[in-house]
């Protein structure tokens, strides 16, 4: 078969035959003939033209074009007169590879996309790892060593992410900030889109930079939302921390770090980062990413930095219980898909939906099949006669094909767009909130390909039965009608009714699958917070930096307060290091005098520091002792409130008001635990609730800087957000207020995953559920349509019209059962795959199991209402009497 | 003249095989030389001519090329290609042998007892 060249072969075969006749005309002219006549003669000597023409191309290999268009051309025509099938047809396709075309997106997005560095295969992370599994990098000093002294690597960098403030003009903002080496985009081989990228030379002297000073680059992404794309906007200088900062370049966006999904605005170099931090030997707070030398082997460089931190861990006074957990020996992991969070997080509810889109797909290549094949017994006539009037078999099959291709490129196109559009919703729900993820889910020749492969599976799938029954068409048998027998169609009739109960069994699954997500995610909103999310609305609000830490910071909180605390339905307010579900976490050590646990973990709680209205803020209730006060400050005694978790934990039955404790290894216990405060959760709905401990702020173990604010009010908290920031404003004119939300919104961000999943499983099980009524329906028809003259005859004799009706209803529960017998296993095998997404639910969870059922047996009724209408309407005559 | 007689199924490519084979053609002129071998006395269809040129390059027997004819038009002309040569060769060989055997049978006479 051949495909180019077409325009060429018709030019040439037109000149050559036209060359022909010419040349025919002339002899015959010269022969004496009248000029007219010659022509008239030489025409028809060479017979019809036409068809010659089309034995040409044939002999050159190109009639299946025409063939092909002949059959698009006329699956078209017929899809057009059969507006229902088509749209039928077409919108089931399109639902189904819309589904795959927008899950694969996803995948692809998440878990298969390389970073647009050079030659991401030899990049690898290197990491501290121990019982625990990897750690992110060594402390900066480690990093100097590595990248200093090991050979097997052409470049090594260090990273860390961290939110900034900036003062562009006078507007402070915060942004999503990230430190780096001078030469992390050289190890990378990223190159500036404008201006320039950051050099090592731009990471020289610990708080200076380098030559050119304090210099920065930008993302794309961040140039357009804040510059407008501006090219002045390299070399503008903004600042930062105190101290100006020049833009020297713009990075593009997807190559500004290497942690998929967590957008990057702006990429400072390491030197202009704390001192301290800088210096420390023990902060872990890095990311170390390589690029291995040509030819260097893992393990040869793994060994090699390894020798290099079991020197540096020699100086470093650790435990060795917790160095053991944690902070062991490196491991280099392969960096080439960049960091693996957003991967680990969402690999297994990734693999889910795309077990439930494909099954979806299953069911609506199922629905198209059973189409196709009652329209091909329709068409069992008009195949005969084409048979019979000399149409090849390969013709009919081709054709039936055509038809298949045709409705997968039209479900395609509009797959594509619904994908499109789901995406978009998706890409929304991720990118909200105070963790965004940034997906940048356009779609790409890899997706397009994988919904080409899906396209062409599902055709042939759907296509193959109809084809093979075109290909078997009996001329004659066909041509005498014998459609209406008694005992006509009974190979399709049960083809079809497999088709039926195999659609019923995926939409059971589906169901079913979407019960046990609706059901976790109802059991997480049910859950126990230990506060009251409804009607909180919490942000964040950094002072100027000068303020860090100081008194008058802690007088302007106060003043603060006290200006929020007199709006109109405001109830209580308070401060606090994070709000819940706020994505943040600050873990510290709690010691118990005499008290030295095995594992090291033991001593580990989660630490905040409140203001004294802060529990009733939240709502949580005091199980023992008192809750802090304003007296409770710098000078007073330090003092500190447990949770009931912890309470239980490091004092068992013992009392533990009026103990001392310390919140640092080797100091004397120095606090005094004061009360004891009910659990609540602080970041995660599934684990346990942590061993919390809570601090006046003016006692706080850290410099205080940035803090929550919480209202609590009555209505509509959201409406509070406008009024409390002026306030805010009003009581400090320099106050930078961000991540502004209500309490409920934190908390249902957390189940982000568990929503989407839920809810895509919810449309996919509907999308089932309609695709398997229409199966049903169809097939309820088409057998009544057969057995008219059965049915016919059994009025004839008696037969009541309830009796028909139950005819038509009970092959209908039959199928259902039929289908919800082959669905169970598989229900329990998906419920089994998902069990790490599912909560309070078991995998064959009965509740989900017997819903599905419900519906699926409701709607069957519904479906073969109609065709059992029709069947008890009929006029036993007529019916008997046939055409 | 005497009615021409019918093709044989499948002569027509050795046929023309044969034409062009005495030097190279345009489709009119394998039509002419075709004419002139047989004494007009083959009925060729003139419209089965392309078809079958078509075909025979395709399967690599002939090759074309565009030149310009005796009128000085642009025409396309044949020639042979050694897989051609072979071909006309094996089929002259076996046509020969089957047109022998054909003319033993019919050529045979009741043997006298």
């Amino acid at each position: 078969m051949k495909v180019f060249g077409r325009k060429r072969f018709e030019a040439g075969m037109d000149a050559e035959l036209r060359f022909h006749l010419d040349a025919y005309v002339e002899d015959l002219v010269r022969g004496g003939l009248d000029r007219v006549e010659a022509q008239r003669q030489a025409r028809a000597e060479f017979g019809d033209l036409e068809a010659k023409k089309d034995e040409c191309r044939e002999a050159g290999g190109y009639l299946w074009m025409d063939e092909l268009g002949g059959d698009v051309r006329l699956t078209v025509r017929m899809l057009a007169r059969h507006r229902g099938f088509a749209a039928v047809a077409i919108l089931s396709l399109a639902l189904g590879i819309g589904a795959n075309t927008a899950v694969f997106g996803l995948v692809d997005a998440v878990l298969l996309r390389t970073l647009p560095v050079r030659e991401p295969d030899r990049l690898v992370f290197v990491q501290a790892a121990g019982t625990e599994g990897v750690n992110g990098g060594p402390p900066y000093p480690a990093f100097e060593l590595v990248r200093d002294h090991a050979a097997s690597f052409d470049g090594v960098a260090a990273f860390s992410a961290s939110s900034m403030e900036l003062v562009i003009d006078t507007e402070r903002e915060q942004v999503r900030g990230l430190w780096v080496s001078g030469n992390f985009y050289d190890v990378l081989g990223v190159a500036a889109l404008k201006g320039r990228a950051l050099a090592a030379s731009d990471d020289r002297i610990v708080g200076v930079g380098g030559s050119e000073g304090a210099v920065a680059v930008i993302s794309e992404a961040y140039w357009w939302q804040r510059f407008g794309g501006d090219p002045a906007a390299v070399g503008r200088t903004v600042r930062m921390a105190g101290g100006a900062l020049t833009i020297v370049g713009v990075m593009p966006s997807a190559g500004m770090s290497v942690e998929p999904g967590r957008p990057i605005d702006i990429a400072v170099p390491m030197m202009l980062s704390n001192p301290d931090t800088l210096r420390d030997r023990g902060d872990w707070w890095l990311d170390v990413v390589a690029r291995l030398r040509p030819g260097v082997h893992g393990e040869q460089a793994r060994a090699e930095t390894d020798a290099l931190f079991q020197g540096y861990m020699s100086d470093l006074t650790m435990p060795p219980a917790i160095r053991r957990l944690s902070f062991d020996h490196i491991e280099l992991t392969p960096a080439a898909r960049g960091l693996d969070g957003l991967r680990r997080q969402y690999a297994t509810a990734l693999r889910v939906l795309l077990v439930l889109a494909a099954l979806v797909l299953l069911a609506a290549c199922a629905n198209v099949a059973n189409l196709m094949l009652a329209r091909a017994t329709a068409r069992e006539r008009e195949f005969a006669v084409r048979l019979a009037i000399g149409a090849g078999r390969g013709r009919l099959v081709r054709q039936t094909l055509a038809e298949a291709m045709v409705l997968v490129g039209a479900g395609s196109v509009l797959g594509i767009g619904l994908a499109l559009q789901a995406q978009r919703a998706l890409a929304a729900c991720f990118a909200a909130g105070n963790r965004q993820i940034v997906l940048d889910l356009s779609l790409n020749a890899r997706v397009l390909l994988y919904t080409v492969a899906i396209g062409i599976v599902t055709g042939v799938a759907f296509a193959l039965a109809p084809a093979l029954r075109a290909a078997g068409a009996d001329p004659a048998a066909g041509l005498q009608g014998a459609s209406r027998s008694v005992t006509g169609g009974r190979r399709s009739l049960r083809l079809g009714r497999a088709l039926t109960v195999l659609q019923v069994a995926l939409s059971m699954v589906l169901l079913a699958g979407a019960g046990l997500f609706v059901r976790t995610l109802e059991r997480l909103h049910g859950l126990d917070l230990g506060f009251a999310a409804a009607g909180v609305l919490t942000m964040e609000v950094a002072p100027d930096r000068a303020l860090f830490g100081t008194p008058a910071w802690l007088a302007l909180q106060q003043h603060v307060l006290d200006r929020v605390r007199a709006l109109p339905g405001v109830g209580a307010a308070s401060w606090s290091t994070m709000s819940p579900f706020s994505g943040r976490y600050r873990g510290s050590g709690f010691f118990v005098p005499g008290v030295e646990p095995a594992d090291p973990r033991a001593t580990e709680v989660h630490l905040l520091a409140v203001s004294p209205e802060y529990f009733d803020a939240f709502a949580v209730r005091l199980a023992a002792g008192r809750v802090f006060t304003a007296g409770d400050d710098a000078t007073a005694p330090k003092v500190v409130i447990v949770n009931e978790t912890a309470a239980r934990f490091y004092f068992g039955e013992r009392d533990p008001i009026g103990q001392l404790i310390g919140l640092s290894r080797g100091q004397a216990p120095d606090r005094r635990i004061v009360g004891v405060v009910r659990d609540a959760r602080h970041d995660s709905l599934r684990a346990e609730v942590r061993r919390s401990v809570y601090v006046p702020i003016p006692q706080s173990v850290d410099r205080i800087n940035r803090l929550a604010l919480t209202v609590r009010g009555a209505g509509d908290v959201g409406l509070l957000a406008g009024p409390v920031q002026e306030a805010i404003h009003a009581a400090g004119s320099n106050l930078l207020v961000t991540n502004v939300a209500t309490l409920q919104q934190q908390v249902d961000r957390a189940l982000l995953t568990e929503r989407v999943i839920s809810a895509v499983a919810v449309v996919f099980g509907g999308v089932a559920l309609a695709l398997a009524c229409i199966g049903l329906y169809g097939l309820l028809a088409y057998a009544v349509a057969r057995r008219t003259r059965e049915l016919g005859v059994r009025l004839a004799l008696g037969a009541t019209r309830g009796g028909v009706i139950w005819l038509v209803l009970r092959e209908a529960l039959i199928l259902v059962a039929a289908g919800g017998l082959l669905g169970m296993p598989v229900i329990a095998l998906l419920g089994g795959f998902a069990r790490s997404l599912l909560f309070g639910v078991a995998p064959f969870d009965l509740p989900s199991v017997m819903g599905a059922v419900l519906l699926l047996l409701v709607f069957a009724v519904l479906a073969a209402s109609v065709p059992a209408a029709l069947a008890s309407r009929l006029d036993p005559m007529t019916a008997v009497r046939g055409d | 003249m005497r009615k021409p007689v019918d093709l044989v199924q499948g002569t027509l490519d050795m046929l023309i095989l044969k034409a062009v084979s005495l030097g190279g053609l345009h489709g009119y002129g394998v039509l002419l030389r075709l004419r002139q071998l047989t004494n007009g006395q083959l009925d060729i269809q003139q419209g089965s001519l392309y078809p079958a040129l078509y075909r025979l390059e395709r399967q690599g027997l002939i090759s074309s090329e565009w030149g310009e004819s005796e009128a000085r038009r642009k025409a396309k002309f044949y020639a042979l290609t050694p897989a051609g040569r072979r071909q006309l060769k094996a089929e002259t060989d076996s046509w020969q042998r089957f047109a022998l055997v054909v003319a033993g049978v019919l050529d045979a006479s009741p043997e006298k007892a």
